[in-house]
């Protein structure tokens, strides 16, 4: 009774706030909030005959593909690893490219290179795969017909597992930096000039303008970035393996994490009982990091958790 | 002092040049492939691979494209529609949720924040959705269906609401308030002003996600007519390397299918008109904007 | 924050209830997916039967219902043809004088098709019609009871057709013992052969491939005589296109057998295991030597090419096997690029003397246990194929407009570009009538492969067989990962010790658990065999 007085009266004190604010709710509840009640395939044992709810429970049937085959923790080892990498290396770097873009003066330059920069963003992983074999593959590849020009020994990059671990790094940060930088870049453009003259006048030069102001108010767009992308921790990037390593199984154990794993195994089946299951798992497993990680922010200061 | 802090300055321009230099070759150079193969003749890609001036220069990939010119220009407009209308639609809706989330005295702000960063995390699935989508919103073959989904995402929402929280002072709402504004006066004279760069990206991302979308219309268009474009050159592609691979036997030769050059003449395709746009955006990263805002 | 939070979750998880609630009571209201009453209708409109007889134009009597209009939505895989709109007006011009029915003809397209082909039958949305092929897992989603039985249905709603197809061909789509699905009539061969640069072979003098020992020595001539180009044309679908391929030639299966398993074709009833045998073993070292000495590339797993692109474009010399249809499709556009150029075929069966014709399952049109209309859709797929206006003017297109018949040929008027129907345009291979079809002159390549297999068919004993994998599904999903990592390389002749490599291997699927597979599968199909009286 307590709340519902409560939410009344915030409501009418508020009304144009909650309208405002309605539009979005009513999507999400429409577009996200109905379908998940779909989350209770991943127990039943799918048929074509029976509705949903009419399906027979099977409990937990439908998760054990994932630890039959022995490879789970190495799946999700890898897939929070890369993960970590990506995290870390791209915030840190989009934030540096960022900032070192927004001091350069000249217009044009920074218009061109920043379009250029974007362009990554477009070129699918189908077909930065192609280009990376054209570089890569063993027989007639940029790296080895360049290496022959100089009498060195061909190296055979797409049997090495090792060397992938970088190269999956690598290629993710070529992609994505561009986008990173561009929403960095415009915290940075929002960041009042009064602060940057008024340190100057303080005697500070760039690297300190730098490191006292600007990387700290860029604090908050960081912590928002970090909490999307762990929550989406043990689903993202599926094209970027999927594409990259495909068929190629002496690249598993270093490069499979658990979507390309699902995806391979739910191939042979079209068990939907098993895919939700799959869904579920990622879910949960991000579910809990987000919590903690954002539990832990919010001791640190509330302003910067997500909620 | 101000020599010191010209030459430190004077550092740090040239390693900024140089990196952003060496950043934008590592990100050329891909794209200059793409290019050259685009202009390459389908069995040259195959037997020589890539480089950076073709070895058989042949336009046949975007003839291949374009040999129904008026599907494609179809194609061009439902998707050209839909971006914009899509952008727009979502922008308004979501710079003002943004702009009530971020409003300290909006009591619940963490729990609708919380209530839509949940569906990021926890979802049914395809089949839920698509079953809603088909069946009980009877959203086949429309333009709703190609627009409704993508209107806004958590991600640009609470991205949105960081924008504004730092482009939008408290003390200026404050001001406002007394001077006698309702919380949509405020809204759309102030907020929306002093955010313009944080609504020009989030609006960039809203574009660019319409403007690559393919998926909608796999699953729910069957009318040719509202195929969006990148669907349209998907399309292309994948029917001629399936009906190269089950040997459909028509016996009808249906002549060459340049498979590769068609995939990079589709890549240059879909990328030129967004490379337009950016410029465009770009206008509203302008430092200044911000300035004085609380004096006045 | 841990109040509000804890109110928060609170009235999450109360939300949810609620929606899972109102969802709960429209689903059990029929209105679900699938909804366990559809397959029951037709009985329903056969009580009603009698009301209005079917007038088709050799005046038969269907003897169902149509007193009702209704929209049939067939679905089709692929792309329509340009002129699809002209040629659905003209069909149900017919249809709705004939049938009072109209059909929209529906097409998932190629992209992402089996994710659609899943839901469209998953999500229980209207279709009355919809493609099979074993290559659609007809057998699985018959199993499931994606589908509807037609053994009633079809004399009463489709006589004709029902004559029409051989009852041989009825049994052999049966899965349970229920059809599900009517098939094509049209025999055609998709066995393998031999591919080979025939104009290379004459060159330097090598020997026919004919068998895989002549096979291997093409491709060490080629080896030496050509160092820029890849003797063997493959990808990185090693098991199909290579050990697969591989086997069918060697050692004579019974058909793609899957988990390792195997059957000799003429030995049904005997099954042993193929993964971790001595014949395995062998196979294995032959693809090491192969990779060793150079025939295939080293990437071998990271090549997404087709065999035929490599073929047509020069880069490789020879594909261990492919089926009469593309490689003339190959020969076709090699005369229009390399008129220098040959190629030379031959067929498997002409060395080991099997020769199974399509089965089937191959092309098919069912049912799906959503559709309320299934006896319409039955009279309707029967005009399809046995009406010579309705299949004429979905094979071809419009006489006139989009062909001609020159010399009983059949031959395109304009081309690709400005044609809007090509042959088969309407991706009709399951509603060929063999009495109707017309040919281009460019297949009779094909054809003259196909009389060649005639003369030593055999019948294909083993793709009526259906396994039911839900007692093991959770195993199958973790084999394929297993294979994926593990035999895959030792296919490609990539791994160095190969004995040590497929001990390696055969430890982990075992653990995935190979051996509970293998079991029930056998157990399966030898009940199948038995059921069947296969011999």
């Amino acid at each position: 009774m307590f709340k519902k007085h409560g939410i009344l009266k915030e409501l009418v004190a508020n009304r144009l706030m909650f309208l405002m604010l309605l539009p979005t709710l009513l999507f999400f509840l429409i577009n996200s909030y109905t379908p998940m009640v779909g989350i209770y395939y991943a127990f039943t044992q799918f048929d074509f005959n029976t509705s949903l709810f009419n399906s027979q429970f099977v409990g937990l049937k439908n998760f054990e593909f994932l630890w039959k085959s022995g490879v789970l923790l190495k799946l999700t080892l890898n897939t929070i690893g890369y993960n970590i990498a990506f995290i870390l290396l791209g915030n840190v770097l989009a934030i540096a490219l960022a900032i070192l873009l927004s001091e350069l003066k000249t217009q044009w330059f920074k218009k061109t290179t920043q379009s250029i920069m974007f362009l990554p963003y477009f070129v699918s992983f189908v077909i930065l795969s192609v280009i990376v074999y054209n570089v890569f593959n063993y027989e007639s590849g940029f790296l080895n017909t360049t290496l022959a020009k100089f009498g060195a020994e061909p190296v055979d990059v797409y049997n090495t597992p090792w060397i992938w671990i970088f190269l999956i790094i690598l290629f993710y940060l070529w992609k994505n930096l561009g986008y990173s930088m561009v929403i960095y870049l415009a915290t940075i453009t929002g960041i009042s000039d009064e602060y940057y003259e008024a340190a100057k006048i303080d005697g500070a030069n760039i690297f300190q303008r730098v490191w006292y102001i600007t990387v700290p108010m860029l604090k908050t767009t960081f912590v928002m970035l970090l909490l999307f992308a762990l929550g989406s921790i043990m689903k993202g990037q599926f094209d970027l393996f999927y594409q990259l390593v495909g068929n190629n199984g002496m690249l598993y154990n270093t490069t499979d994490i658990l979507d390309t794993y699902v995806y391979r195994s739910l191939k042979v089946t079209f068990d939907i009982g098993m895919s939700t299951a799959a869904g579920l798992y990622q879910s949960l497993f991000g579910f809990i990091l987000i919590m903690t990680v954002n539990y832990i922010i919010k001791k640190i200061n509330s302003d910067y958790a997500l909620f | 002092m101000k020599i010191k802090e010209e030459s430190s300055m004077k550092w740090f321009r040239l390693i900024a040049f140089a990196v952003i230099v060496l950043s934008s070759a590592a990100c050329l150079f891909p794209f200059l492939l793409i290019v050259s193969a685009s202009l390459t003749q389908n069995e040259a890609i195959i037997r020589d691979g890539y480089n950076l001036i073709p070895t058989v220069f042949s336009l046949e990939g975007y003839e291949t494209v374009f040999r129904f010119p008026q599907q494609v220009l179809r194609a061009y407009g439902v998707t050209a529609f839909t971006t914009v209308a899509g952008t727009a639609l979502g922008l308004f809706f979501m710079t003002m949720a943004g702009y009530v989330l971020q409003r300290k005295d909006f009591k619940y702000r963490n729990f609708f924040s919380f209530m839509i960063y949940f569906t990021t995390l926890f979802g049914g699935g395809l089949v839920p959705w698509y079953i809603l989508m088909t069946k009980y919103l009877k959203l086949t073959d429309t333009m709703t269906v190609l627009i409704f989904p993508g209107l806004m995402t958590p991600f640009l929402i609470i991205l949105m609401k960081n924008f504004i929280r730092s482009a939008v002072p408290d003390e200026v709402i404050e001001s406002a308030k007394i001077d006698g504004a309702n919380d949509f006066t405020i809204y759309s004279r102030i907020v929306l002003q002093l955010s313009m760069p944080g609504i020009a990206t989030v609006g960039l991302f809203l574009a660019l996600q319409y403007w690559n979308d393919w998926f909608t219309s796999s699953l729910f268009i069957n009318d040719t007519t509202k195929y969006q474009l990148q669907y349209y050159l998907y399309n292309v592609i994948n029917a001629m390397s399936f009906v190269a691979q089950m040997g459909a036997g028509t016996g009808v030769s249906l002549g060459d299918m340049p498979t590769e050059s068609t995939k990079m003449a589709m890549s240059i395709i879909v990328t030129g008109p967004i490379l337009f746009l950016y410029p465009f955006v770009q206008r509203y990263f302008v430092k200044g904007l911000t300035i004085g805002a609380v004096k006045g | 924050m841990t109040k509000k939070a804890t109110k928060a979750v609170a009235a999450l998880l109360s939300f949810v209830i609620l929606t899972v609630m109102l969802a709960a009571c429209s689903g059990s209201n029929g209105g679900g997916s699938g909804g366990s009453g559809n397959a029951t209708n037709s009985p329903k409109d056969s009580e009603t039967a009698g009301s209005g007889t079917g007038t088709g134009s050799d005046g038969e009597q269907t003897g169902i219902d149509l007193s009702k209009e209704v929209e049939l939505q067939f679905y089709m895989l692929g792309d329509a043809p340009k002129d699809i709109a002209i040629i659905q007006d003209e069909i149900n011009k017919m249809a709705k004088e004939e049938l009072n029915a109209t059909v929209k003809f529906n097409y998932t397209s190629w992209t992402d098709w089996d994710q659609k082909y899943k839901l469209l039958l998953g999500s229980g949305q209207q279709v009355d019609l919809i493609f099979t092929a074993e290559w659609t897992q007809y057998q699985s989603y018959a199993k499931k009871g994606a589908f509807q039985p037609l053994d009633e249905l079809l004399p009463k709603a489709a006589p004709a057709l029902y004559e029409f197809v051989p009852q041989d061909m009825w049994e052999a789509v049966k899965i349970d013992g229920s059809i599900y699905t009517v098939p094509a009539t049209y025999k055609e061969y998709v066995t393998d052969g031999f591919v080979w640069r025939e104009d290379l072979r004459k060159k330097y003098d090598l020997p026919k491939p004919v068998d895989i020992p002549t096979f291997e020595q093409y491709l060490e001539g080629i080896k030496k005589n050509e160092p820029t180009m890849t003797p063997l044309s493959m990808n990185s679908d090693v098991k199909t296109n290579l050990m697969d391929r591989f086997r069918g030639i060697s050692h004579s299966p019974i058909g793609a057998l899957p988990y390792g398993i195997g059957i000799y074709y003429d030995k049904p009833t005997e099954v042993y295991s193929y993964w971790g045998s001595d014949e395995q073993l062998q196979d294995l070292e032959t693809m090491k030597r192969w990779q060793d000495n150079g025939y295939m590339v080293k990437n071998v797993l990271a090549v997404k090419d087709t065999l035929q692109d490599q073929i047509t474009s020069g880069k490789a010399a020879a594909i261990l096997g492919d089926n009469p249809t593309r490689f003339n499709d190959m020969v076709i556009k090699i005369q229009a690029s390399h008129p220098e150029w040959e190629l030379g075929y031959h067929p498997y069966p002409l060395t080991n003397g099997i020769a199974t014709p399509v089965h089937p399952i191959h092309n098919g049109f069912a049912v799906p246990a959503s559709s309320k209309n299934a006896e319409r859709a039955l009279a309707f797929y029967e005009k399809m194929v046995t009406d010579k206006r309705y299949n004429l003017l979905t094979q071809y297109g419009i006489e006139g407009k989009n062909y001609e018949v020159v010399d009983g040929y059949y031959t395109m008027i304009g081309d690709t570009s400005s044609n809007g129907f090509p042959r088969e345009g309407m991706n009709g291979w399951a509603w060929r009538n063999p009495e109707y079809m017309l040919f281009d002159k460019n297949y009779d390549g094909v054809k003259a492969i196909f009389d060649e297999l005639d003369k030593i068919q055999v019948p294909d004993k083993f793709t009526g067989f259906a396994e039911d994998y839900t007692s093991y599904q959770a195993e199958r999903a973790a084999l394929e990962q297993v294979e994926k990592q593990y035999l895959f390389p030792l296919n490609a002749g990539l791994v160095k010790d190969v004995k040590q490599g497929l001990e390696t291997f055969m430890e982990k699927a075992k653990q995935a658990g190979l051996e509970k597979i293998q079991e029930e599968y056998t157990k399966q199909w030898l009940q199948y065999v038995e059921e069947q009286g296969i011999k």
